[in-house]
């Protein structure tokens, strides 16, 4: 019985080649679709999943509210770890990594290389995370001060083996010994370093509660609560950090710093929550996003459905053909449940066709979804345990999902209706099937508007006057490394071609360069109620002019006043949240090291500029001269950039022997801070070109469906007189009505979502009305284009041959 | 009015052609009432579809008031059909989803008819055949003999010249066809509406006042009939 079934299947598909393809590759496609989403889904939510305690490990998050300015960290002050581990037994271990301190230059022979993945971790960090050794025991390597763990691909660069043990390694000028050599740190880890040394020679001034530059984790013995445990936090903040609050900063209790408005809160993150749940700063590599999972999601299961839905569509459009058969095998005996039988295993062996299909769609598109998703997804991963049994019960889901309406519809034909030819009437005004064409085109129109939208804001956020010119500013990296030579090196690039000025500062409005943020208030005293929490930028004289920002009142730092040392210049907001009058000439104080206040003169007001991502608003900031030579930035002006570039590089090769040379454009930093938002858009573009496909094979299958019920209609029409444009205008009519009606229900979705997504950023484009109708204008187009193609086919036909009664 | 010369019609089955008709000489003048006659698989029906211009022949020309209708294009083709020509099957073919009135107008719609002229014609035609109470009805509430009188009333509406008629009474009971034949006689002597009719019965044949005899393909015989006395 099964073999008849399976051989009637087949026939069935093979009989009509032009319809199973269709079907076939709409579901194909769809399924594609979905096991990329659920590579990539998997992928995401597997983040920190290697760690044997995944489950018991936690980060100490700090958030901080003070003057104004919320900090949401995701370290803590060096004592924190140590201290919950003497106090609670709950916990049974804790680690730190800090790697504030930014890149090593580590010496291959007589080169160096900056490296920029690596920390300082404690002697515990192998207990916590689950990295096994390859050589030595990682466990106990870092016990001793001048020691580092390596990963193999490290060793492989360093030393050519990934025998490297005891082999030296030279960081900053310091040696240290390898003791352990690890396997590389899975990819789906929340942080990739390449070298983890011995938190011993981290230069840090340790004890202060106040500071907080470490990631702290903490592993809770089984058992425990972590939220419980989250309220011991109040008692360490009581018990450690109020007396040091007291001597530094004249706040007395912790209930008179609340009462001004601000805040100093502990908590626990579960470690594998940070990969997609964390929006804190700094993150040890870029995250994820626990709402794109959500959104990639459904867009998976939303397009397997459309594809389900034109299964359906298409398979019932062919009934008429398979009318025929289903009463013969009637008259036969056969029963309605048999029938069914039938029908669904026919279905399954489409799907089961379609989905080997899909996977070597999948298999072939992998490579561009990796790039665009910036994941290193193998296909191999569909075999894995976690995806293997949805890839097997899948096509049975779908096989039923699809084919239960028209195996129950094909079913039911009365046998001698169906012998008599006149199968057909009563189905012609299908709800059913108008809501399947409404809920298709309705997600297409969403996902047009979406990626419309999503695409604006990003020409958006590239086009915005941002307070200052990002165009043509090349960034020479590391410039420290040039100790004193640093303002020669300046010089020297300034007298070449096409170098029109320079300035040396780390502080730039991009990614990738200092933050410092100070308490600044208007009196002498600063306590919890006056101090307003700014970015502190050290720059020189030719900062504002190369960077291209402006001064709105006052004057820039300039030479010729001596005593612009103890000058400010504010930005907007600053000035604002001083609520300064007329600010230039006003003081404001500001603690210098030893926690003694300074007063300073402000000279000038800049223009507010963005300096964070256009997500946040710009915030208060004050700039003064100072010594900071991590980055120099030279605006120029010139045809042949490489060219410059080039004697760029050969004046820093004379000026700094064996330092690694390395520059950047600022417009392509500021690009970099977009990268998520770019990715996202591209991936929604993708598909919403998909889904829109699929739905007008749908549509396509639907036409010729209308086109085949009403093929007597058609006939007779002509007969009366109709014409080709009578006809086609007859038959597009009733779905562009619904594509209309899809429109309809879109548009409230899609502004409502995309409104949600626009209120991220500060600074966004508006939606105008005209991104809906393109739209409806682009669904309505390509359903049209679509339809006609069957309906003119119709239309073309001869009406004899379809009047003829048998 | 009608000049069929020549006409040849055939299909190649396996290199080798068959023909359905074969070298038909036909001449039909205006007000003539013709039946054409035959076995199954004759030609009859294909006949008529090229008389009606919804088929071509393989060969040979056609005049239609004396204009040679294989020489105009598609689409004066068309016009010169949608002015002239009513067509009537015998399974009706109404339109399911359209009430009688509407089935009635279709045509109308097609010749660009304004719909105050529309209205006053398709009502004047349903007082005519006495169907004003079922206008509002569909195709599957009324009986064969019914459809097929609103199947001659939607032929008419647009005042054709030519009637042609594929079996009208097939599918309908002797007293019915009976009273069909008597509606197309009614039409051919009162309005000198030209009716070509193909049929199987002799006894409807008999209404006409000239019997085409196809066998395979060709004109057996013609006979003339002498003007039926009402």
């Amino acid at each position: 019985m099964l073999r008849n079934y399976l051989k009637v299947a087949i026939r069935n598909l093979w009989k009509n080649k032009s319809f199973s393809a269709i079907n076939i590759f709409g579901l194909a496609i769809g399924l594609a679709t979905c096991l990329l989403i659920v590579l990539y889904v998997v992928d995401e939510l597997s983040y920190d999943t290697y760690n044997e305690k995944a489950d018991r490990i936690y980060r100490v998050n700090t958030d901080i509210r003070f003057g104004g300015g919320d900090l949401h960290l995701t370290v803590a002050s060096d004592p924190m770890g140590p201290t919950l581990k003497r106090d609670y037994p709950q916990v049974e271990e804790y680690t730190r990594m800090y790697a504030s301190s930014g890149s090593k230059l580590i010496r291959k022979g007589a080169q160096f290389i900056e490296e920029p993945n690596v920390a300082h971790v404690d002697s515990t960090f192998f207990n916590v995370f689950t990295l096994p050794s390859l050589e030595g025991n990682a466990r106990t390597a870092l016990n001793e001060p001048n020691t580092v763990v390596i990963t193999a691909s490290t060793a492989q660069k360093y030393f050519g083996t990934t025998h490297a043990l005891n082999k030296i390694i030279e960081a900053d000028k310091i040696p240290y010994k390898v003791t352990a050599v690890i396997k590389d740190i899975p990819r789906n880890s929340h942080f990739h370093f390449d070298f983890m040394f011995s938190m011993d020679n981290a230069d840090y001034k340790w004890g202060n509660f106040l500071s907080n530059n470490f990631q702290t984790y903490i592993v809770l013995k089984e058992g425990s609560d972590y939220k419980a445990f989250e309220k011991n936090f109040k008692t360490v903040v009581a018990k450690y950090l109020v007396p040091q609050a007291k001597q530094f900063m004249q706040i007395n209790s912790m209930e008179e710093f609340e009462k001004a408005g601000n805040k100093l809160e502990y908590s626990l993150m579960p470690l594998t929550d940070i990969h997609l749940r964390s929006d804190r700063f700094p993150e040890l590599s870029v995250n994820g996003n626990i709402q794109y999972v959500y959104v990639f999601s459904a867009v998976a299961f939303i397009v397997l459905l459309i594809a389900c839905i034109n299964f359906m569509n298409l398979s019932t459009a062919r009934s008429a053909n398979r009318a025929k058969e289903v009463g013969i095998r009637k008259v036969l005996g056969t029963e309605r449940k048999t029938l069914v039988y039938q029908f669904l295993i026919e279905s399954l062996v489409t799907v089961l066709i379609a989905l080997f299909l899909a996977v070597c769609i999948a298999f072939l598109v992998l490579p561009l979804f990796n790039d665009v998703a910036a994941k290193s997804l193998s296909i191999k991963e569909l075999l894995g345990k976690k995806i293997l049994p949805f890839l097997i019960v899948l096509p049975f889901i779908v096989g039923l999902l699809a084919g239960a309406y028209p195996a129950l519809f094909l079913s039911g034909f009365k046998p001698i209706a169906v012998l008599k030819g006149s199968a057909s009437t009563g189905f012609k005004k299908s709800s059913l099937r108008s809501a399947l064409v409404v809920f298709q085109f309705a997600t297409s129109i969403i996902l047009i508007i979406g990626t419309i939208i999503v695409y604006r804001q990003l020409n958006y956020i590239q086009n915005k006057k941002l307070g200052f010119n990002k165009e043509q500013v090349l960034i020479i990296n590391g410039t420290g490394a040039l100790g004193n030579n640093v303002r020669s090196f300046k010089n020297e690039v300034l007298n070449m071609q096409g170098v029109i000025s320079g300035t040396i500062s780390g502080f730039l409005p991009v990614s990738n360069s200092s933050r410092n943020d100070n308490s600044v208030s208007k009196t002498p005293v600063i306590d919890s109620k006056n101090g307003i929490n700014m970015q502190r930028w050290a720059i020189d004289y030719d900062y504002l002019n190369t960077l291209g920002m402006h001064i709105v009142q006052g004057r820039n730092f300039s030479p010729g006043y001596g005593s612009d040392s103890s000058a400010i210049i504010i930005n907007e907001t600053a000035a604002k949240l001083l609520a300064f009058d007329k600010p230039v000439g006003k003081k404001i104080y500001i603690y210098n090291d030893e926690n003694k206040p300074l007063a300073f003169e402000i000279i000038g007001v800049v223009q507010n500029f963005n300096f964070e991502s256009l997500r946040q608003s710009i915030g208060p900031l004050y700039m003064v001269l100072g010594n900071s030579p991590w980055l120099t930035s030279f605006k120029v002006q010139t045809a042949n950039i490489s060219a410059l570039v080039s004697q760029v590089q050969s004046k820093w090769k004379s000026m700094a022997p064996g330092m690694p040379f390395s520059y950047r454009f600022l417009d392509d930093s500021f690009d970099e801070m977009y990268r998520g938002e770019q990715r996202v858009a591209k991936v929604a573009i993708t598909f919403a070109i998909l889904a829109i496909v699929i739905a007008c094979l749908g549509l396509f299958g639907l036409v010729t469906y209308a086109a085949e019920q009403r093929i007597k209609e058609i006939g007779i029409r002509k007969v009366l007189g109709a014409s080709i444009g009578n006809i086609v205008g007859l038959l597009s009519k009733d779905f562009l009505l619904l594509v209309a009606l899809s429109a309809c229900i879109a548009f409230p979705l899609a502004w409502w979502a995309m409104h949600n997504w626009l209120e991220d950023f500060a600074f966004r484009t508006n939606m105008s009305w005209w991104v809906f109708m393109v739209a409806a204008a682009i669904a309505l187009l390509i359903a049209l284009v679509t339809i006609s193609f069957q309906a003119i086919k119709a239309a073309m036909a001869n009406p004899v041959k379809n009047l003829r009664t048998e | 009015m009608i000049q069929l010369q020549h006409i040849s019609k055939w299909y190649n089955v396996g290199g080798k052609p068959t023909f359905i008709l074969k070298d038909i000489n036909i001449k039909i003048t205006e007000g003539e009432f013709v039946s054409i006659m035959g076995p199954s698989g004759s030609g009859k029906t294909t006949l008529l579809n090229i008389i009606g211009m919804l088929d071509l022949p393989s060969e040979g020309s056609y005049q239609f008031f004396d204009q040679a209708v294989y020489d105009l294009r598609e689409k004066h083709r068309t016009e010169l059909y949608k002015k002239n020509i009513g067509f009537i099957f015998q399974a009706y073919h109404l339109i399911d989803e359209l009430t009688v009135y509407e089935n009635i107008e279709t045509p109308l719609l097609y010749q660009d008819v304004k719909s105050s002229e529309r209205k006053a014609m398709v009502s004047d035609m349903l007082d005519k055949f006495n169907i004003v109470g079922k206008k509002d009805l569909f195709p599957s509430q009324l009986s064969g003999g019914q459809q097929q009188l609103v199947g001659i009333v939607r032929a008419l509406i647009a005042k054709p010249k030519l009637l042609l008629a594929d079996e009208p009474t097939g599918n309908l009971n002797s007293k019915q066809g009976e009273e069909i034949m008597d509606l197309f006689q009614k039409i051919n002597e009162e309005e000198g509406v030209t009716i070509v009719q193909v049929t199987h019965s002799e006894k409807n044949a008999d209404y006409g006042h000239r019997i085409i005899n196809l066998l395979d393909g060709r004109v057996e015989s013609i006979s003339e009939k002498p003007l039926k006395q009402v």
